[in-house]
């Protein structure tokens, strides 16, 4: 039996030695977390691990025991979008979609290591995605614009 | 498959001697190895996970050594303003080390277990004389580098080994690591190598060693090379030494041709920047 919490919800269950993160998150219905490759090569699968930006398809669930386990859903409320997935939108950083959301947790795991980060470190915290419509610029630009505008407050 | 979780060194060697003569596989990160059963390798028998023995991570400075627990995740030797000013080539490694994703979960215990001849901490830890502290029921042994790694995915491991930790001993010696891969992050390196020197005076280096990867089976050490270059052969006349000491082969990403010539001029490169 092994235990996490989920989008701080507690979740318990037993799993199958070989079974994923990224397995377990597909079958319930959490679509934000994309396939790309099982390799984590594409970066598409990521969730936050105790705030920390990872593969779900490289996390064995059972290597999960204890932890807190993070994805995009946790970032709305209904209708309400978080201000980082506003400025995604506002500074058009998304076009199909796909890789929005790894994007999105890739930069809040950086923005909760450091509030206030530079260019050269935004783009080395989305180096683990790939986006192959949109490119990195846009959304450059809409981390930074969501990190300046929480320092102005 | 059955799953372990020893919280303990000695919990592990309990482990070890249960499970005796049977198929193990030590976890550590896993990013290596999950993507080879999703490759459709079979799962082991017994798959011990490491992650929870927490006296084998993170890095301490101990009179004249630096010990990285071989839990250290690529992310935290990447941040280290020690490892950053003393072993410059190891940062720089580490932060050109696949993408942040993998970064927070391989380990450098695993990178080294992996045995890559393209491993990306390797060179660094090479021409620093890492030594690999190893232990098991047995108890603890040490090994350079050079002589733990012994070909593409070898190890001089014993069944019932891990390693343990990484064992730095403190330097004047300055680094740098240089990385060609096919895009800027999460690529393989069709190159790689480290330069340890030490400066004589401020325009003035003397070269301790210099260490490639991607290149042979293993990481290896350019000595002939090194020593030319020490010796005062200019450096045009003694980079073709450094085929004494490389065997490339043809792979997905590279000619063995291309992965000569472009070992040559990036050493030359890196050298000459070195020397102005």
């Amino acid at each position: 039996m092994i235990g996490f919490y989920l989008n701080g919800k507690p979740v318990f269950g037993e799993f199958n030695p070989g079974t994923t993160l990224f397995d377990y998150l597909r079958d319930q219905e959490i679509f934000s977390v994309k396939f790309g490759s099982e390799k984590g090569e594409t970066g598409a699968d990521s969730v936050l691990l105790d705030g920390k930006v990872m593969n779900s398809s490289l996390l064995l669930m059972h290597t999960i025991d204890g932890k807190v386990i993070e994805t995009i859903e946790s970032f709305s409320q209904g209708v309400d979008v978080h201000p980082l997935q506003e400025a995604f939108i506002e500074e058009g950083a998304v076009q199909c979609g796909y890789c929005t959301p790894s994007m999105i947790l890739a930069a809040e795991s950086l923005l909760r290591e450091n509030p206030t980060p530079n260019d050269d470190y935004v783009r080395e915290s989305l180096s683990g995605v790939y986006c192959r419509c949109t490119g990195f610029v846009k959304p450059i630009q809409a981390i930074m614009k969501y990190a300046t505008s929480r320092e102005d407050r | 498959m059955k799953y372990y979780t020893p919280s303990s060194l000695s919990e592990l060697n309990d482990l070890f001697l249960q499970t005796n003569n049977s198929k193990i596989t030590i976890l550590s990160g896993g990013t290596d190895i999950l993507p080879r059963w999703e490759e459709g390798i079979t799962l082991p028998k017994h798959l011990i996970d490491l992650k929870k023995i927490n006296s084998i991570s993170g890095i301490v400075e101990h009179d004249n050594k630096i010990i990285i627990g071989a839990l250290t995740t690529v992310q935290d030797i990447y941040k280290s303003e020690l490892i950053k000013t003393k072993y410059t080539a190891l940062h720089q490694a580490a932060s050109q080390f696949a993408g942040v994703q993998i970064r927070h979960r391989a380990t450098i215990g695993g990178n080294i277990c992996n045995a890559s001849p393209a491993g990306d901490l390797l060179p660094g830890l090479y021409v620093h004389n890492a030594m690999i502290e190893l232990t098991g029921p047995n108890g603890t042994r040490k090994l350079p580098i050079n002589k733990c790694i012994t070909g593409v995915g070898k190890t001089t491991l014993n069944n019932n080994e891990i390693v343990s930790a990484v064992i730095l001993e403190k330097t004047e010696e300055l680094s740098v690591f240089y990385k060609l891969g096919l895009r800027q992050s999460m690529a393989i390196s069709v190159v790689n190598f480290a330069i340890a020197y030490r400066q004589t005076s401020p325009n003035l280096f003397d070269l301790q060693s210099i260490a490639a990867g991607a290149v042979a089976p293993t990481v290896v050490y350019l000595k002939e090379f090194t020593k030319a270059v020490n010796e005062g052969l200019p450096l045009e006349k003694a980079i073709s030494l450094i085929e004494h000491d490389i065997s490339p082969i043809d792979d997905i990403r590279a000619s063995a041709d291309y992965r000569k010539t472009v070992l040559k001029n990036l050493l030359t490169h890196k050298l000459k920047e070195l020397y102005v």
